[in-house]
């Protein structure tokens, strides 16, 4: 009897403890790009005011590598308990048919999608290309062009890999930590042209370091109104568009509805704070602002974009298909 | 003209500002002398801990505690030979040994004063020619990373403070380690066997909290019982005749801190070790030998990592890139509070420039003060018996390495450190080379990869860049003489031998 009311006690203490609100201590936040890149900057700027919501501090850090597959992979191994936040960008939907890693987001249920990202084609501005078209015929020439690139299946490896094919062009690689590395390298005169996120590179177009030669979308972006957009130079781009990049948070599948309902709740707020809208506005950035079903939506049909097109332009080690990752539709 | 001097004077007119970096540099201070915490980490809190402050207030709060942090790593390595921070190593070689003939407060004064010195050296060269200096710091490409790395390499058996053969073992298996996890451009694994904590390679700040803290606790058991040198106190303050003794070397070591630090990455570690060994090659009667607690090898690799703060502050401020790990924590800092860091930071809030350089003046002075104020509670540490001052090392050894990324596998990883290092350590190894090559490593790895990348995996171009690029030139020459000037022709040709 005695036992049993000990067993007891040990039972609804436990449960007890199991009962105590989330969070109960602060939580990690892995960002999967380095410092001052467009991940990094959404993450900072949202953090600190979803944090307010949750009563905990979200301690961020940078765990860069291998596209994002350094930080994929260790959020992925760390206990589903909520306190592991995965701070995400698109690259995850390629490490399948790359071959770089077996863990991607099938393995993450989203939190809440932030921001989407155009890319944009910049050269420095001493460069000798004053337009994109003749940016493509030096190429297109047999002239060694330099683009940057943040990895196999990175923003601008995919976008290097659309202009390849549409072009039938072939650049020369070098690879940085992230699109802020990218930059100023381009910036130094170590590459000669890349394609990033409108979100890292708008400052610098404004102040004149860097050119915008071509928006990768079917229509001008109101806070670089300049950059002509590429359809308008060549059509062959409209059947890939849209596309681009996107930044959510994420954790692992099997995290309680109670924490992953906190976090969902405390981001929404955040994303609707009016500081966060201003810094939305002022990085250029397009809002997404989804979450559950709608976001898994979103987040496949950026996979099929752009698993398809690096796989039928060469660039993938695995078909889409053995993944079960569909053709997008009509193309 | 005018307004930029409006904008320097903001935080004289602000009490609260005034308080916050003087409290900063203090606790900065503290943080960067006690072994397990670090200015990185205590940067990286504060952002979050002043996100509903004020700008300004913020600002003036994470200038102090990094300039003290920068400072304080100095502290424990003179007293207790355990470097606050990689750029203190060489500060520790020569300073333990001071601290054991009793000359702690002396070497902590004058460390302080060169310190505030290149403190503000940094902060001309920020106010002066901050974008003459960022936009030639572009220049440097991969390549030139490369040779910088390679240098650095060179140099670690230099700071073995020994036998530079042992020194040199350590550093390549620091850089062996460093190469454990994935590789930066493929994704490969690397010496993982399939270990998932090992995926994301050595930490080198785990492993530098084992095998400076934890490891150098394990060496003192064995001292247990003896005593500790009694300090002299009498004289902290250097007085003008040192100070001006020093003065070249001081004024050549923080340029060359202040130049290092403005190139996007690298900071004051990489600056400290440079720096010291351009002392050890270019002044000629050290008040003692190098490596036996000569003072020229205090002075110079402190004001290369005090110079390196200003300079970091150089790309930051007029392009939005990092000059090193906490000014890309300060980056992040303005983004959250609606600021727009790059290369419009300047013309859209032209305050903030002069503000941080006014905000980094203060924080000097402060650090001045408070740093020769601490001189005497300081060196009142040594003398506590090591039976209790070296668990207390362990403890926050743990602490501090817990607070990191609250991993207990991290806890482990650095004991293991620690038990490495105490082993290296008795048999003559130092383990500051390894420190350093598990920092020098992952730049070396990378910035050869991007080298080669650039000249299309092709070797005739490859080698081709290290003659025709003006810079990777220099660098090459640098190198190369860093090399024959070791060897006997050399020496006995300039008379050396």
């Amino acid at each position: 009897m005695r036992k049993l009311g000990l067993a007891l006690a040990l039972l609804v203490l436990a449960s007890g403890a199991a009962c105590a609100a989330y969070p109960e201590k602060n939580i990690q936040g892995y960002i999967m790009w380095g410092a001052g890149g467009a991940m990094d900057n959404v993450s900072r700027a949202i953090v600190p005011i979803a944090q307010e919501h949750l009563g905990k501090t979200v301690i961020l850090q940078n765990r860069t590598g291998a596209t994002g597959a350094i930080a994929t992979t260790f959020v992925a191994n760390q206990p589903a308990d909520g306190y592991s936040i995965l701070f995400g960008a698109e690259n995850p939907n390629l490490y399948k048919v790359t071959g770089l890693s077996q863990i991607d987001y099938d393995q993450f249920e989203p939190v809440f999608l932030m921001m989407a990202n155009v890319g944009v084609v910049i050269v420095s501005k001493d460069s000798p290309y004053t337009s994109y078209k003749e940016l493509i015929d030096a190429a297109a020439s047999g002239k060694t062009i330099t683009m940057g690139s943040t990895g196999p299946g990175g923003l601008p490896y995919v976008a290097t890999t659309m202009i390849e094919k549409i072009h039938n062009v072939k650049f020369n690689k070098m690879q940085f930590d992230g699109e802020g590395p990218c930059i100023t390298a381009l910036m130094g005169g170590h590459i000669d042209a890349v394609a990033v996120g409108l979100l890292a590179a708008a400052n610098f177009i404004h102040s004149g370091n860097v050119k915008g030669l071509a928006m990768i979308s079917s229509e001008r972006i109101e806070s670089v109104a300049s950059v002509p957009a590429v359809t308008e130079i060549y059509e062959e781009y409209r059947p890939y568009l849209p596309w681009g990049a996107f930044f959510g948070a994420f954790v692992r599948k099997e995290t309680p509805a109670e924490a992953l309902d906190a976090l969902r709740s405390a981001f929404t707020k955040a994303f609707q704070d009016p500081r966060f809208d201003e810094f939305a506005r002022t990085m250029g950035g397009v809002k997404l602002g989804i979450a559950g079903e709608e976001a898994k939506k979103y987040i496949r049909q950026n996979q099929s974009v752009a698993a398809w097109l690096l796989y039928d332009a060469g660039g993938a080690k695995f078909s889409p298909e053995e993944f079960g990752i569909e053709r997008p539709q009509g193309k | 003209m005018e307004q930029n001097l409006q904008y320097f004077l903001i935080p004289f007119l602000s009490w609260e500002m005034m308080l916050l970096i003087w409290v900063g540099v203090f606790a900065g201070i503290w943080v960067g002398a006690i072994p397990g915490l670090s200015v990185t980490m205590a940067a990286s809190l504060l952002i979050s801990f002043t996100f509903s402050w004020d700008l300004n207030s913020a600002l003036a709060l994470i200038c102090g505690v990094f300039v003290g942090g920068v400072y304080g790593g100095a502290i424990t390595a003179i007293l207790l030979n355990i470097p606050g921070a990689p750029a203190a190593i060489a500060t520790g070689i020569e300073g333990y040994p001071l601290a054991q003939r009793g000359e702690a407060g002396k070497a902590i004064g004058l460390c302080t004063t060169v310190s505030v010195f290149a403190s503000f050296v940094g902060i001309l060269v920020l106010s002066v020619a901050a974008p003459v200096i960022a936009n030639f710091s572009l220049k440097f490409s991969p390549r030139d990373f490369f040779l910088l790395a390679v240098m650095g390499i060179l140099l670690i058996g230099s700071i073995g403070g020994g036998d530079p053969i042992k020194g040199i073992t350590a550093g390549a298996v620091g850089v062996l380690l460093s190469m454990v996890g994935m590789d930066p451009s493929t994704g490969e694994l690397r010496y993982t066997f399939g270990n998932i904590y090992l995926m994301a390679g050595i930490s080198f700040v785990t492993a530098m909290i084992g095998l400076f803290g934890v490891s150098e606790a394990l060496i003192q058991f064995r001292n247990a019982g003896k005593k500790s040198p009694k300090q002299n106190l009498d004289r902290i303050i250097p007085n003008w005749a040192t100070f001006l003794k020093y003065l070249p070397l001081s004024i050549r070591s923080s340029l060359l801190g202040v130049f290092i630090g403005a190139l996007p990455g690298t900071g004051g570690d990489v600056a400290a070790l440079l720096a010291y060994d351009q002392a050890k090659r270019t002044v000629r009667n050290p008040s003692r030998p190098f490596g036996t607690g000569a003072y020229e090898g205090i002075v110079a690799p402190e004001t290369a990592n005090k110079g390196a703060i200003g300079g970091a502050f150089i790309p930051m401020l007029t392009l939005g890139i990092p000059g090193d790990a906490v000014t890309a924590i300060i980056i992040g800092a303005l983004y959250i509070h609606g600021l727009k860091p790059g290369p419009m930071l300047m013309i859209e809030t032209p305050h903030l420039f002069w503000m941080i350089v006014s905000c980094l003046s203060i924080a000097s002075v402060a650090l001045m003060v408070l740093g020769l104020v601490s001189v005497k509670p300081f060196a009142k540490i040594i003398e506590i018996p090591k039976e209790i001052i070296m668990p207390v090392v362990i403890i926050l050894s743990v602490i501090g390495t817990y607070a990191i990324q609250n991993s207990v596998v991290d806890i482990f990883y650095m004991i293991g450190f620690g038990i490495i290092g105490y082993f290296l350590r008795l048999y003559g190894y130092a383990t500051g080379p390894m420190v350093l090559g598990l920092i020098l490593g992952p730049m070396l790895d990378a910035n050869y990869r991007r080298a080669m990348q650039g000249a299309e995996n092709q070797i005739l171009p490859f080698l081709e860049g290290f003659v025709t690029n003006p810079i990777s030139l220099f660098l090459t020459l640098s190198i190369v003489f860093l090399v024959v000037s070791q060897t006997s022709f050399y020496r006995r040709w300039r008379g050396l031998e």
